[in-house]
């Protein structure tokens, strides 16, 4: 698929006929969300390239099959970035970013897809092409459909364009670790970082970062900033190279169950203390989020009482266990029949 | 703004209706005589005159889904308002019920350990921080209503503020809205305890102008206040040269928690009006930005918007940072609306959004527009965001002025669009921006904004002829391919 016509026509045709689509961006999560019962896929994958960089708005509007590491070359040449890192690879695509609202450490400071995304074009369920928001930073014409369809994990229209709000690049971006026990002196500490992230310690040995739970602190900003705030984290800080940030974001064991756990953050001690001893895990405790990588669904399952529970990927009789899905309320289920009347789109993927 | 008030009157609401109105809020809810509902014909934006059927003032959450069902079953139209303080005519009732939400004024809890808060819809902005100012807390939204505009009100448009350059608008602070949908039925859309998962919903909700529903109390996010605060000031002698030094400042790598500029016209008006706040009258525009974060490198930052300041031309650059002196430099653009009622009985407040780097260019248009055609334009805006608010000062009795003044609005939403930017930043589409709706979006977006509204309200009772022009509305559903 090189254009959004012939998405628009594969959409129509697939209408016509009732044959579900597989939609997918890079394809590097075809394991992701819930089983889908789909005759093709439909990948924007091809349609790539930025549509429109102008470093001084610092906003740039790229095809949907546009890679995060293009986006991340083609901004850092102007010294800026794109402040989103979800697990996976580089070469996963902004539209798969938007569509399954993934996010990162760096949402302890940056916020979400939703809060990032200024504007999106689709092609809906019904194959009509669709645009919500625009291409300025502050927009409030209209009914708000680019928040509906970030994070719709592709059943409301196939994403075929975003445009995203960047960020300068700091002068200076360290990351330095703290045993994970500062957590909360770091939370009354005269620091800002731009992320705060606690790793388990099977997930630090698996890092190279030694065998016990850490604090990893990324503060940015200019030299005196930087410097100030890694005084005030005190003694125990210990500096570890920034692709740490890479090496999280790809530490996930191919087809592990991986699943998030949430809660506020007062409660997050609860969430953290659950874990068994041998847990592969990563939490943003500002945001009250644990995401566990190979931890045996059955955890998930005990915690489901006390928190809200996302799966990312896991085996279908756990995915039957969560029972139904996100979307099941009568006003997401009448958005959807309006966007995707017959439900062509990645069926069954939320539920 | 069509200048013609009202005079036929709205058909009286059926006693029985009535009757069951003041059963659930009493006879101090209710408002029926016409002297009574003159008083809400408007909101904040001129010419327009609407006069609702009744209007009722629900004092609890029951009462308001009392009210709400008793319409939904009776299939009466309504419209929910909190302060007025609109600028957009979108809480304007026009011949339907009025459900004023200003006496549902609690601010249920304050939980700063998760740095949040839960409220009723008619709490005003400003109450909240004031709430959470003990514990080191504020409500990041701040828009230059904040004294009198309400929680409910700001969810239903999306405000903004000066703070949202590096904060974020309204949307960007709200974990969760409890609703009373058109039908009756209350939902929660968000999630208080945990991620969201799913359609966002509360995205929709957020900046739908009363169309969805009626807010019963809405999760707050809390922001900590910045350690560190300045507050520079630096004038310039040309308009277009203040414009691209906020290209610059951005560009530099610094993100000010706001970026603020006014226009010679505006200046001049503050200046002569109790609001002085000591700017260069003779200047054509002035700049404020404000830094915040901790105390560590923020003089270095202040030092390169400076230096960039007076590289693009200002004169005098000047830098705040105790309290009094900061709040005397911010003075002036609070107050900048107030103060051009010096200029005229009446003033429309604009608001568009350009690109930050057409700024500039934009703003050399917007001045030429004003003189051919014979009107004041007084730019007070955050220019940060490219979000422009062109105000134009008229006389209202005067129908040559009055037209000209309309003519002018055109030519500068239609300059802002060409530049790529939008027609509302804050302020809404409400009744007024209707007419630029298809000047944006293609006819299958309209319609599709429409559906989105339809699952909402699917008799389009909440908020009736409002954002989507009605002829946008065809039924949405799968066409004959090509």
């Amino acid at each position: 698929m090189t254009s959004v016509e012939s998405i628009r026509d594969a959409v129509r045709e697939a209408g016509a006929t009732g044959r579900g689509l597989r939609v997918s961006g890079a394809g590097t999560w075809l394991d992701a969300g819930r089983p889908v019962a789909a005759h093709a896929p439909i990948s924007t994958c091809t349609l790539r390239g930025i549509v429109e960089y102008e470093p001084g708005d610092l906003t740039l509007t790229a095809r949907a099959g546009t890679t995060l590491a293009e986006i991340a070359e083609t901004t850092a040449a102007e010294r800026q970035w794109l402040a989103l890192d979800p697990a996976g690879s580089p070469s996963g695509t902004i539209g798969a970013t938007v569509a399954t609202a993934s996010a990162g450490p760096l949402s302890h400071a940056f916020g979400l897809p939703r809060d990032v995304v200024l504007g999106v074009e689709v092609v809906t369920g019904d194959g009509q092409l669709v645009r919500g928001g625009g291409r300025v930073v502050k927009n409030v014409a209209g009914f708000d459909l680019a928040r509906l369809f970030v994070g719709s994990w592709g059943t409301l229209g196939v994403i075929t364009e975003v445009t995203v709000r960047l960020r300068a690049l700091p002068d200076v971006d360290e990351t330095v670790t703290l045993p994970a026990a500062a957590l909360a002196a770091v939370g009354r500490a005269p620091v800002l970082p731009i992320a705060l992230e606690l790793i388990t310690g099977p997930l630090a040995a698996r890092l190279g970062l030694g065998a016990d739970p850490l604090l990893l602190v990324r503060l940015a900003g200019n030299a005196e900033s930087v410097a100030t705030q890694r005084r005030a984290l005190g003694d125990d800080v210990r500096a570890v190279p920034g692709d740490v940030w890479s090496a999280l974001r790809a530490a996930e064991p191919a087809g592990a169950p991986v699943w998030r756990a949430s809660t506020r953050p007062t409660l997050f001690d609860s969430l953290w203390g659950v874990l068994p001893p041998d847990a592969v895990a990563h939490a943003t405790p500002r945001r009250g989020v644990v995401r566990c990588l190979g931890v045996d669904p059955s955890v998930m399952l005990a915690l489901r009482d006390h928190a809200t529970i996302i799966g990312e990927r896991l085996p279908a009789d756990a995915w039957r266990a969560l029972g139904a899905g996100p979307a099941a309320d009568p006003l997401s289920v009448g958005i959807r029949k309006r966007f995707d009347p017959v439900s062509l789109l990645n069926p069954g993927i939320l539920g | 703004m069509a200048h013609t008030r009202r005079t036929e009157t709205t058909a009286a609401p059926a006693p029985a209706f009535v009757r069951a109105v003041t059963a659930i809020v009493g006879e101090r809810g209710v408002r029926a005589r016409p002297t009574d509902l003159v008083v809400y014909e408007s909101d904040g934006l001129p010419g327009y005159h609407k006069v609702p059927a009744l209007a009722v003032f629900p004092s609890t959450r029951d009462e308001v889904i009392a009210l709400v069902r008793l319409m939904a079953r009776e299939g009466v139209a309504f419209v929910a308002r909190g302060s007025g303080t609109g600028l957009s005519g979108g809480a304007l009732a026009d011949g339907v019920v009025l459900l004023g939400l200003n006496r549902l004024t609690r601010i249920l809890e304050v939980d700063a350990a998760n740095r949040r808060a839960i409220v009723e819809p008619g709490v005003v902005n400003a109450w909240l921080t004031r709430a959470a100012a003990q514990h080191g807390l504020h409500y990041a939204p701040d828009p230059s209503s904040q004294a009198a505009c309400t929680i409910g009100g700001n969810v239903a448009e999306n405000a903004g503020g000066p703070h949202c350059l590096k904060y974020g608008v309204t949307l960007n602070h709200v974990i969760s809205v409890t609703v009373v949908l058109p039908n009756g039925e209350v939902v929660t859309l968000g999630n208080r305890d945990g991620e969201d998962d799913g359609y966002d919903l509360r995205g929709a909700f957020i900046g739908s102008e009363g169309c969805f529903g009626v807010a019963l109390d809405v999760t707050v996010a809390l922001t900590p206040n910045p350690p560190a605060v300045r507050t520079i000031l630096a004038d310039f002698l040309s308009l277009e040269d203040a414009a691209r030094v906020t290209s610059a400042i951005v560009a530099a790598g610094i993100l000010p928690a706001a970026l603020e500029m006014m226009d010679g016209p505006t200046i001049r008006a503050v200046e002569a009006s109790v609001y002085a706040a000591g700017y260069p009258v003779d200047a054509d525009a002035v700049l404020l930005a404000e830094l915040d974060g901790l105390e560590a490198g923020i003089a270095a930052d202040v030092e390169v918007v400076a230096r960039l300041c007076r590289e693009y031309g200002a004169r005098t650059v000047r830098v705040a940072t105790d309290p009094a002196e900061r709040a005397r430099l911010w003075q002036g653009r609070k107050k900048a609306f107030g103060a051009m009622g010096r200029l005229g009985s009446h003033l429309v407040v604009q608001d568009a959004v350009v690109p930050r780097t057409a700024l500039a260019r934009v703003l050399g248009e917007i001045r030429a527009i004003g003189l051919r055609h014979g009107v004041t334009v007084c730019n007070v805006f955050h220019a940060g965001d490219g979000n422009l608010h062109p105000n134009l000062p008229y006389d209202g009795t005067d129908p040559d002025m009055v037209r000209r003044v309309e003519l002018a609005m055109r030519e500068i939403m239609a300059c802002c669009i060409a530049a790529g930017g939008t027609i509302s930043g804050e302020h809404g589409v409400g009744l007024d921006k209707m007419r630029y709706m298809d000047q944006i979006f293609s006819a299958d977006s309209l319609a599709a904004q429409c559906a989105v509204r339809s699952v909402f309200d699917p008799e389009h009772r909440s908020n009736p002829g409002k954002v989507v022009p009605v002829r946008s509305c065809r039924e949405w559903g799968p066409r004959a391919s090509r």
